[in-house]
């Protein structure tokens, strides 16, 4: 048997005796990512929606400065929120930093631009007959825009998806302000990091199996979603 | 004939440079079936955006019911109340045609054993009892079109406006849909419908106002007979 067929076999025997440290690792990357999508999903998406349904002229560059903020490098977020949560830093007092709560924090900034990016297509991707079909019968604006949103509500859980996938696989955030402690803010892909590095490849990849299951039914959700989402 | 229901004086509707319509004057009034006419692009459709409160024009005064129009929100949702606009293609909500049918109705306050008698009327009325629990984006063309039209017609409005309503249907939709103008009519509802079809005012007995590259350059006026036969003393105006 060879080493890597040998560790698949530790790696299951992980999973499957439910390991207290490898459910920990899952449970504290589950919490926190859920959580951050949650807070992101609240500014993100209204966000997204009313960049789409206005017109103002900046934006194009904002749809840009938003599309590129989608491709800001995770460790460089976690710096910059790193320099705010740290003692010397503006919110220091808050103590934050190497807690779950600094983690959510930083996720969350992490999530917003998907989400919002992802709301903003599906609004545009959004038959333009919607709103004016919901005035002309009387609705009121909020009615109005209920209705958008209830036609393109697989647009938006695409967007909640999307921003969920993004912050569970990252290491970046939770590595620079959870602090990758053990049994408080180690995370399976900050600990798939370290344990890797130490040489129990077992353990990472028992936590490596656990994420791409995880993943992997993120992709197939989101897939589902934005077939539903075509006419 | 009662005061009207529109008052336009001096209106010009604008895309961009382009003045899409441009009405010196037009008075719309209850119980008046309609047409306007005109080739492509003539401003009917802006016609009807106008009327329907979902287009502001870039001057001029329109007024409803005697009172000026200032669209500013509060006033545009009372008003939105009194009209309703099938659209050339109407869009249906996905769910039901029972909720697509009901949504106006349901935006007006009504609901309960009111609501689901407003909707069983309404579908009887265009010829579709019994589709309440139908997939709406799953129709045809024409059914589509009556269960807009139906939805329309729940909601119990003062003014009905149509687009190209009886564009690519089939004989029986249009028969229908045209029956169901006249009898909308009757009942005292102003009834607007823009159309291609140069025969339809003819056929339907309605008053003509006839559009080209946005301006209003023909209207034919009530039909005096017509008037005097229609029980219900609505008037109609044939070109």
């Amino acid at each position: 048997m060879g080493p890597f067929t040998q560790s698949a076999g530790t790696a299951f025997r992980l999973i499957f005796s439910a390991d207290r440290e490898v459910f920990a690792a899952v449970w504290t990357s589950v919490s926190t990512a859920g959580w951050s999508t949650l807070i992101a999903s609240l500014f993100g998406l209204p966000i997204g929606m009313a960049i789409g349904l206005s017109d103002f002229p900046l934006k194009r560059l904002t749809v840009i400065l938003l599309n590129s903020l989608m491709a800001m490098p995770t460790v460089v977020l976690g710096l910059l929120i790193f320099g705010l949560l740290s003692r010397q830093g503006v919110l220091g007092v808050l103590g934050l930093l190497f807690t779950p709560k600094a983690i959510i924090v930083g996720q969350s900034l992490l999530a917003i631009p998907i989400i919002a990016n992802y709301s903003l297509s599906a609004v545009r991707a959004a038959d333009a007959r919607i709103l004016p079909t919901a005035l002309t019968l009387g609705a009121s604006t909020v009615q109005s825009f209920t209705q958008l949103t209830n036609e393109i509500r697989f647009g938006i859980m695409a967007a909640v998806i999307a921003g969920f996938g993004r912050v569970i696989s990252e290491v970046g955030v939770a590595m620079m302000l959870g602090g990758n402690i053990r049994w408080y803010t180690r995370t399976m892909t900050t600990a798939i990091a370290l344990e890797t590095s130490k040489g129990e490849f077992a353990f990472g990849l028992a936590l490596g199996i656990v994420l791409m299951l995880i993943s992997f039914s993120i992709n197939v959700g989101l897939s589902f979603m934005q077939e539903e989402q075509q006419p | 004939m009662r005061a009207p229901f529109y008052h336009l004086a001096g209106v010009e509707a604008r895309y961009r440079d382009k003045t899409a319509l441009m009405v010196d004057e037009l008075a719309l009034h209850g119980g008046q079936l309609n047409v306007v006419a005109g080739l492509n692009g003539c401003g009917k459709s802006t016609l009807l955006n106008v009327l329907a409160f979902l287009m502001q024009p870039t001057q001029g005064v329109v007024k409803f019911s005697g009172k000026r129009v200032r669209w500013d929100r509060a006033q545009l949702r009372e008003l939105r109340q009194s009209v309703t606009l099938v659209h050339q293609e109407p869009f249906l909500f996905r769910g039901s045609v029972a909720s697509n049918v009901s949504y106006g109705a349901k935006a007006r306050g009504i609901s309960g054993y009111a609501l689901q008698e407003r909707v069983r009327k309404s579908l009887e009325l265009v010829g579709l009892s019994g589709f309440e629990s139908r997939n709406a984006n799953r129709l045809s063309g024409g059914e589509a079109r009556r269960v807009a039209l139906a939805r329309a017609l729940a909601c119990d409005p003062e003014v009905i406006l149509l687009d190209e309503p009886i564009a690519y249907v089939d004989e029986l939709s249009t028969k229908i849909i045209e029956s169901l103008l006249v009898a909308s009519v009757d009942r005292g509802v102003l009834v607007v419908v823009s159309s291609h079809d140069p025969t339809l005012g003819v056929r339907l007995n309605a008053r003509t106002i006839r559009l080209q590259q946005g301006r209003l350059v023909q209207d034919s006026e009530a039909q005096e007979m017509y008037a005097i036969q229609s029980p219900e003393g609505s008037v109609y105006a044939i070109l």
